[in-house]
């Protein structure tokens, strides 16, 4: 009985012995993928999902995740089907699905016709741009999908340009621009030929659409180590924190911010010749390190030879387009008087595995909840509105409306500034620079919000002083609508359409906005087509894009529903516009 | 002589009270298996009904958690199975002949082992791991191929 026992023992044994070698020889082996490429030892996020179940689907319900994919039914969002036709600046788009395939033909002014195959998307929430490849090049082509309003769209309705006669302004190089950002490790592998415009791209990533390695930076050492299940249930049990991978919640709120600010805050290489390098090996940052080492943000000082960034500035230096963050961050007293290694940073506010994927933020931060995680003295209500002058509850009252005003655009929107400030009304008179008051009191002039801003706040504002020139004594919405630089009157025209924190009457705000169809800028004429299709039902919305004809009767028509106001507020709006500054900007998008 | 001619009737009682005790322990051994055989399949297919109850009015705790579905589904395989393997094992037993004590219970106590520590293990788990009770698994996956090492051995002897 003993030896059947000592053999049942021994056979025991080889047993375990012989799985033990089995599972040994099918370890992964992670390390020294892609040596001597930018994107070393980065993993796609397939391989992260073995293990991060719960962080892969709350990052694959993203917009992150979906921004850069290969075209595919499941993928292309636009109309390709039924609504699927454009017609701008004389160039008629037709936009076509063929089986799996999508494809995006371009007839000319003179009946030449282009065919592009649709190969990749950009975007997911706002609007849906598309790279065709040409020669083994990509390029973004000229119309996009806008997914808010359901209709396509030349990119000239996004970008900051007055109305142009080339169809093509927009269409650019997608390997040597939104490659960048827009992926993970991107590796432009430029070939410089002697003549300069004949430079080529073999582009590669580490993965399409912003990945676990965008944040998280080189996985392989981690994966690998954590494959076994012993150091796993070590790390567990010691709550071991050197897991050999970059969580931005465990680093320092400057290094975390920088994690984001690597595509959250426009930066050119530093020094600027190692533009090379980024264009050739690629993109040398990692989540983690010290961004200064490679790239500095763009400022309104900054200038590429020619071309300088400063008209994506306000004249006070906060940034006027979105994926300047970073930058807005920067300035705010929130970060720079706060501790260092503990300060204000992007994970304040956001989060990235949780909560609403439209802002990438929990419902209980868009309240003064992070806020008042440091500036607790205002929790009280009496507190808070001895401190606003407002009432406690009212929206006068909700930090962000006044320390965050939306005098942001991007992607066709706008949204929260990021360089947290002290409202000074004062900065629209003496700068051009919009303020948060009249944000929500269009209705008021500037130098009435001067005036309450004394009144209010005396200590501050004792030695401000209100505006001679006589504009600043009308209403801040119209006047900004026709008086200010096309960023202005497009933030302008989308807060009289309710856009923002205050609601207006329509017979009130309509006349200005229908006044605003004639706007040169398509940009602005979008934000005043969206205000009064959202509160007059009694006319179709008018199409921004439309042709000059097609404008001038949408215009006629709207203002045909508010005939006593038309002559006092196109004269007005003319005075304005005579005084006003028009300023192109290249929006990064 | 009298004395040697009561010996081989003693011999005779021992041997026939040995075999009696043998074939008692035989049967012990054998009723014991089959008894755990018999509940373990009782409460593992009760877990089976569970999970179907659980797939069927969509609970959100086991559907959306693949840890816990994995574990869970493997507690009742394994549970199920062993505890048709016992019956073997009892049958077995019965038709070859005493198990050794330490295979018997080799067999008895990894077959509760392993569906315990994956039933544990799904109850509790951090993210995509199962938990600390998996060390179960292995361990009863241990003594039961030592057990039916012991069992295979014992019927090729047989």
């Amino acid at each position: 009985m003993r030896t059947l026992v000592l053999k049942s023992l021994v056979l025991t044994g080889f047993a375990v012995v012989v799985v033990a070698a089995l599972v040994w020889a099918a370890q992964p082996e992670y390390r020294g993928i892609r040596q001597g490429f930018a994107d070393a030892d980065y993993l796609d996020s397939q391989k992260c999902l073995a293990c991060h179940e719960n962080h892969f689907a709350s990052w694959a319900r993203t917009h992150h995740s979906r921004m850069t994919q290969e075209a595919r039914p499941d993928t292309v969002l636009g109309d390709f089907e039924r609504d699927n036709q454009l017609e701008y600046l004389g160039v008629k788009a037709r936009m076509e699905r063929r089986g799996e395939r999508f494809t995006m033909t371009l007839t000319m002014t003179d009946g030449r016709q282009q065919v592009y195959t649709v190969d990749r998307t950009v975007g997911s929430r706002r609007i849906q741009q598309y790279v065709t490849k040409q020669d083994g090049q990509y390029v973004r082509l000229p119309v996009a999908y806008d997914l808010m309003n359901r209709r396509w769209m030349s990119l000239n309705g996004s970008f900051f340009h007055a109305d142009s006669e080339n169809f093509f302004q927009h269409q650019t190089q997608w390997d040597s621009n939104c490659v960048f950002c827009h992926n993970v490790k991107a590796q432009p592998h430029m070939q410089t030929a002697p003549n300069a415009s004949a430079r080529r791209f073999e582009t590669e990533v580490a993965e399409l659409g912003i990945a676990c390695g965008a944040c998280h930076g080189q996985s392989a050492t981690h994966a690998e180590e954590a494959s076994s299940p012993f150091t796993r249930a070590w790390w567990r049990l010691t709550k071991n924190e050197e897991r050999k991978i970059i969580n931005p919640r465990k680093l320092t709120a400057e290094r975390s911010l920088m994690v984001c600010g690597h595509c959250h805050g426009q930066r050119v290489p530093e020094p600027m010749a190692r533009i090379q390098e980024v264009m050739t090996k690629g993109d040398p940052f990692n989540a983690g390190e010290d961004l200064s080492q490679y790239y500095r943000p763009v400022t309104q000082a900054t200038k590429i030879g020619d071309f300088s960034f400063a008209n994506r500035f306000w004249a006070n230096g906060a940034p006027r387009l979105t994926a300047y963050e970073y930058q807005g961050l920067l300035h705010s007293a929130c970060f720079t008087k706060g501790e260092p290694g503990n300060r204000i940073n992007c994970l304040t506010c956001h989060s990235m595995h949780e909560g609403d994927v439209k802002g990438m933020i929990k419902p209980e931060n868009r309240t003064d909840k992070a806020c008042l995680s440091c500036h607790q003295q205002y929790e009280a209500p009496a507190a808070l509105a001895a401190h606003s002058k407002h009432k406690p509850d009212s929206t006068g009252s909700r930090c962000y409306n006044c320390h965050m005003p939306r005098v942001v655009y991007g992607v066709m929107s706008v949204h929260p500034t990021h360089e947290i400030t002290v409202p000074d009304a004062s900065l629209t008179a003496t700068q051009a620079v919009p303020n948060a008051c009249s944000q929500c009191h269009l209705d008021k002039s500037v130098n009435w919000a001067i005036a309450e801003s004394k009144r209010l706040w005396p200590q501050r504002f004792a030695h401000t002083a209100v505006s001679t020139d006589e504009q600043f004594n009308q209403p801040e919405g119209p006047r900004a609508l026709f008086a200010g630089d096309a960023l202005t009157r497009a933030l302008a025209a989308e807060a009289l359409g309710g856009g923002g924190p205050a609601q207006f009457d329509a017979q009130w705000a309509n006349p200005w906005l229908s006044e605003a169809l004639s706007d040169n800028y398509p940009i602005v004429r979008f934000f005043a087509a969206n205000g009064l299709a959202a509160s007059e039902k009694r006319l179709p919305k008018p199409d921004y894009l439309g042709t000059a004809s097609v404008r001038q009767t949408a215009y006629e028509r709207w203002w045909s529903l508010y005939p006593s106001t038309r002559q006092a507020i196109t004269e007005l709006a003319g005075q304005w516009r005579a005084r006003r500054v028009n300023v192109d900007i290249e929006v990064g998008e | 002589m009298a004395k040697g001619q009561k010996e081989p009737a003693r011999a005779e009682t021992t041997s026939a009270s040995q075999s009696n005790e043998l074939t008692a322990s035989v049967a012990s051994g054998a009723s014991r298996l089959a008894a755990q055989g018999w509940v373990g399949i009782a409460l593992w297919m009760t877990l089976g009904l569970l999970l179907e109850g659980l797939i069927a009015y969509r609970a959100p705790a086991y559907l959306q958690d693949t840890q816990r579905r994995e574990l869970f589904r493997l507690a009742h395989a394994h549970g199920t199975l062993f505890g048709v393997l016992l019956l073997l094992a009892a049958w077995c037993s019965d038709r070859f002949g005493i198990l050794p004590r330490a295979a018997e219970l080799a067999l008895r106590i990894g077959t509760v082992l392993m569906p315990l520590g994956f039933l544990l293990a799904g109850m509790w788990h951090p993210e995509g791991d199962p938990g600390w009770a998996i060390v179960l698994a292995p361990l009863g996956a241990l003594l039961v191929i030592f057990g039916a090492v012991a069992l295979a051995l014992r019927v090729r002897e047989k």
